[in-house]
């Protein structure tokens, strides 16, 4: 069933613009922002928090906080999610100031070390008592990090739940089960940050773009705020005649979605459409139809179109759902794998005591934190986009169309499908953004994308 | 003032949009009168990709010209790049109808003609069909065959095409801001009338245009152009390079890159940093020096080795006896030089536009040669015919035939 979402007609109202600010806790966290940053997010400001300074001064964040000046001293918690509570504790000011003024706040940080699992409820806490919408986008440890760490992630994960609006969790296992097998640990991590960083960035897109359709707050939240959920997400973007079915078996291919099979059990689910002017209703047709075999009758289907000029003749799909309970704890499913091919993460000390969950007496109940949620009234302004859609000139520039290459030789015939393919791979697994060159054709030169930096490509260590 | 001895150039980079005023003096040479430059926006690889802002960055570059020239601005000599632009060598014939034994003009319009009939796809259209020999019943060596006796005219031409929206979308710019394209010229044909000499042309030579999005390039036997092309890897490419490998944002990677990057492995001393400022209070970063240096080569090296298995792909490396000249922005980047003539194994110079009367920091940048480059095309086509006027009847029609359906 598909249901065309109420929040139309509000697109239309003036309001306080939204201010969305994507906060980065832990090391985990801060390679999170740096992909959203690489990627890009328009309007948005980028925050880093962490214990660790030189993973501070890093990052290309252009807020940064640091946790516990006195207790940590610069060091990173070493694993422990006391300590990092702690050090987040003494930095409260620091956080609320930073934090100040943000109508959405996307936290994200990898769970099961000590500052991002222990920090990052607190920082959710703040920015709560901030009064801003609170989404977490949570990466919960690999297996192979060993048990001590899981246990970690999934006490965070519980305290996480009881403050913000919703959690999102992204189990690095199953995002970076493609890559596994070839990759070594910093492919890895990096695959888990480009799926993290593309659902932030779809979420974010969704809640501040005018669009046709426009997804609201509290449809987002109606998805994501589910019990203990676990995320599905998937991303596709394509051009050509078939753009429209290519780009939503990409999303559906994703590491998150298994061939979309766990949408059947989804009860909502977010699609997000994304095109320049030349998007067509029957494109949109097509996309709703096909989404409507993967989902089950009950399922609520909440669609959101976005014309956006940069995306000239591609067009994306992005869908994002969470699985209800009744399916298990994920972090108890963790799937073993027999070989892994580098060494695994060294383990932290284990201390005998478990982490103490001290603090969650003090986090407002979860109801408080929905009420609050649902008053915050917001319409984007009308941008560009919109306009752009009913205007005829827009024809003239739009971004350039992949060619074949060189020469008129038989060999640029060959078939214009694989090179979607091609494409796919690249957007959704290589450890690499465009940058700088988002609105531009690709540098695709004997089969490769010179995009790419060539130190990557050739794999050439530096330093 | 606008007067007919003022020849305006105006390239729409990726990093900046300049704009040269030149006088065409009575004693047959060219004087650099102003010189209008901006940072550009919204052109990525060399092709407009935002069309406003690009169009608002290109009217401050014409209003920068206008003042520091004291002209004003009504013509201009558009340069054109992008990866969509293609080309080939084709060989035209005429066979003169019997009893008619002189070559005349009509036959060179005719064997350039049907050199141009090729079936290119739909989207296309040529840019330049520009001559390289003429032969004469089979004879090469002919320089003007124009008043010689013989049967049949023969003759090759290197012929530039590219997508015709694509173009459009520069020439639609100029038009928006009530300027008249008087030609569209391909950035790197421009460049080479900039950096060669007459005799360097003659021994063979190549240039190469490294600017912030694109690198351009020509090669020139014999005399004649014998090869062009465009990569679209350039500045951009490296600094964000920089900024992944290193983990800094453009900003940052960029300056570091025109401050402190070198091309040339091993020259660092090891551990050797550069401190890096963080304005947000924190500890400055230290960049090792060795990996920055690694990533630029990396990339300057790939984009050069592209190029010359380009040129050796058309078997042109053999015949190039004067050597490579690189300009743009990123001939800057220092041990470029030595880079370049280990890969392509012969002398290398990096080059800016020649000296020309007038401003002289103009030239001396080699950001400027391709727009300097414009001028010097316009006024050497306008010395190589200078009465009949068929060139600009030629650059009309070209810019119609752009526009056409
Ligand atoms: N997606 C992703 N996950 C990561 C990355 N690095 C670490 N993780 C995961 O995140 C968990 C927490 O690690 P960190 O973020 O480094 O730890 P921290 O929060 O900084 O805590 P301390 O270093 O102990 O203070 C790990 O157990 C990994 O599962 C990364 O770059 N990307
Ligand atoms: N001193 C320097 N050292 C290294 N690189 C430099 C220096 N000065 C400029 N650059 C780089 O040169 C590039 C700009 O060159 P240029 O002005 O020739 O390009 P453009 O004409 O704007 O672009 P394009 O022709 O590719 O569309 C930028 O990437 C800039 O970073
Ligand atoms: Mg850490
Ligand atoms: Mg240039």
């Amino acid at each position: 069933m598909v249901q065309l979402n109420r929040q139309y007609d509000r697109a239309n109202n003036s309001g306080e613009p939204i201010h969305v600010k994507v906060v980065g806790v832990g090391g985990a966290g801060s390679n999170i922002l740096d992909r959203v940053m690489l990627d890009g997010i328009e309007a948005a400001e980028l925050v880093a928090i962490n214990t660790d300074v030189q993973s501070l001064t890093a990052s290309v964040a252009a807020h940064k906080v640091q946790l516990g000046r006195n207790l940590t001293r610069g060091l990173g918690s070493g694993g422990d999610p006391e300590l990092g509570y702690a050090a987040a504790e003494e930095a409260t000011d620091d956080i609320r100031s930073v934090l100040q003024g943000g109508t959405v706040v996307f936290l994200c940080a990898g769970l099961g070390g000590g500052t991002g699992s222990g920090a990052g409820p607190l920082v959710a806490q703040v920015a709560k008592e901030e009064n801003a919408l609170v989404l977490a986008f949570a990466a919960v440890p690999f297996s192979f990090e060993g048990r001590r760490r899981c246990a970690q992630a999934e006490e965070s994960l519980t305290r996480l739940r009881a403050v913000c609006d919703a959690v999102v969790c992204f189990e690095n296992d199953r995002m970076a089960e493609i890559t596994l097998p070839r990759m070594g640990i910093h492919e890895a991590f990096a695959a888990a940050d480009l799926t993290v960083s593309q659902s932030i960035r779809s979420v974010a897109a969704l809640l501040q773009r005018p669009g046709l359709l426009h997804i609201g707050f509290d449809d987002v939240c109606a998805v994501l705020r589910n019990g203990d959920a676990r995320a599905l997400f998937g991303y596709g973007e394509a051009d050509g005649e078939n753009r429209a079915h290519d780009a939503l078996a990409k999303a559906l291919k994703s590491p998150l979605m298994n061939r979309g099979a766990l949408l059947e059990n989804a009860f909502h689910a977010i699609v997000h459409i994304c095109g320049g002017p030349n998007i067509t209703l029957g494109e949109v047709q097509i996309i709703m139809e096909e989404l409507n075999r993967h989902i089950n009758d009950q399922t609520q289907l909440f669609m959101g179109i976005g014309i956006e000029t940069r995306m000239g003749n591609r067009l994306s799909v992005s869908v994002l759902s969470s699985l209800g309970n009744g399916l298990g704890k994920p972090i108890a499913q963790f799937r073993q794998r027999a070989v892994y091919p580098v060494e695994p993460l060294p383990q932290p000390n284990v201390k005998p005591e478990p982490w103490k969950p001290a603090a969650v007496s003090e986090l407002p109940p979860k109801a408080a934190a929905q009420e609050q949620a649902g008053a915050i009234g917001y319409a984007p302004e009308r941008g560009e986009e919109e306009l752009m859609l009913s205007s005829t000139q827009s024809e003239t520039h739009k971004p350039a169309q992949t060619r074949p290459p060189a020469k008129l030789d038989a060999k640029s015939q060959t078939g214009s499908a694989k090179k979607v393919e091609a494409k796919q791979e690249i957007l959704q697994f290589e450890p690499v953004s465009r940058g700088r060159f988002e609105k531009s054709e690709p540098t695709i030169i004997d089969g490769q994308d010179l995009d790419i930096p060539t130190f990557l490509r050739k794999n050439v260590r530096i330093r | 003032m606008a007067r007919d001895n003022i020849f305006v150039g105006l390239e729409i980079g990726t990093s900046k949009i300049c704009a040269v005023v030149a006088e065409a003096r009575s004693d047959g040479t060219l004087k650099v009168v102003g010189v209008g430059s901006v940072p550009a926006r919204g052109v990525r690889k060399g092709e407009i990709v935002d069309f406003e802002t690009a169009k608002r960055c290109v009217h401050d570059a014409i209003v920068d010209a206008e003042e520091k020239s004291d002209v004003e601005i009504s013509e201009v000599y558009l340069g054109i790049t992008g990866s969509h632009i293609r080309s080939f060598n084709n060989r035209g014939v005429v066979v003169l109808e019997e009893g008619r034994e002189e070559i005349d003009e009509q036959d060179l319009d005719d064997v350039r003609t049907n050199a141009r009939e090729v079936s290119l796809p739909m989207e296309d259209c040529i840019l330049h069909t520009i001559i390289q020999h003429y032969y004469v019943d089979g004879q090469d060596g002919v320089l003007n065959p124009v008043g010689l006796l013989g049967k049949k005219l023969e003759a090759d031409f290197h012929i530039v095409y590219g997508i015709r929206t694509r173009i459009q979308n520069a020439i639609r710019c100029v038009k928006e801001l009530e300027l008249e394209p008087a030609d569209v010229i391909i950035n790197s044909l421009a460049t080479a009338q900039a950096v060669l000499e007459k005799n360097q042309k003659q021994l063979g030579a190549i240039v190469i245009d490294i600017g912030g999005g694109t690198t351009d390039f020509v090669v020139y036997v014999d005399g004649a152009v014998k090869q062009s092309g465009v990569l679209s890897i350039g500045g951009d490419h490296i600094t964000n390079d920089i900024s992944i490998g290193l983990k800094i944002p453009s900003a940052r990677a960029e300056k570091l890159k025109v401050d402190e990057g070198n091309v040339t492995l091993g020259t660092a001393f090891p551990g050797e940093t550069i401190l890096l400022k963080d304005e947000t209070g924190f500890a400055g970063r230290e960049i090792e020096r060795e990996p920055l240096n690694q990533i630029i080569h990396e990339r300057l090296r790939e984009a050069l080795e592209i190029v010359k298995r380009q040129i050796e792909a058309d078997q042109n490396l053999h015949y190039v006896g004067a050597g490579v000249f690189i300009t743009g922005g990123c001939s800057q980047i220092r041990g470029l030089e030595h880079l370049a003539s280990d890969i392509f194994g012969m002398p290398v110079t990096m080059a800016h536009a020649l000296p020309m009367a007038g401003v002289t920091s103009a030239f001396e940048n080699p950001q400027f040669s391709t727009a300097l480059g414009l001028v010097k095309y316009a006024h050497l086509v306008q010395i190589d015919r200078p009465a009949s006027g068929g060139l600009i009847r030629n650059a009309f029609q070209k810019i119609k035939g752009i526009f056409r359906n």
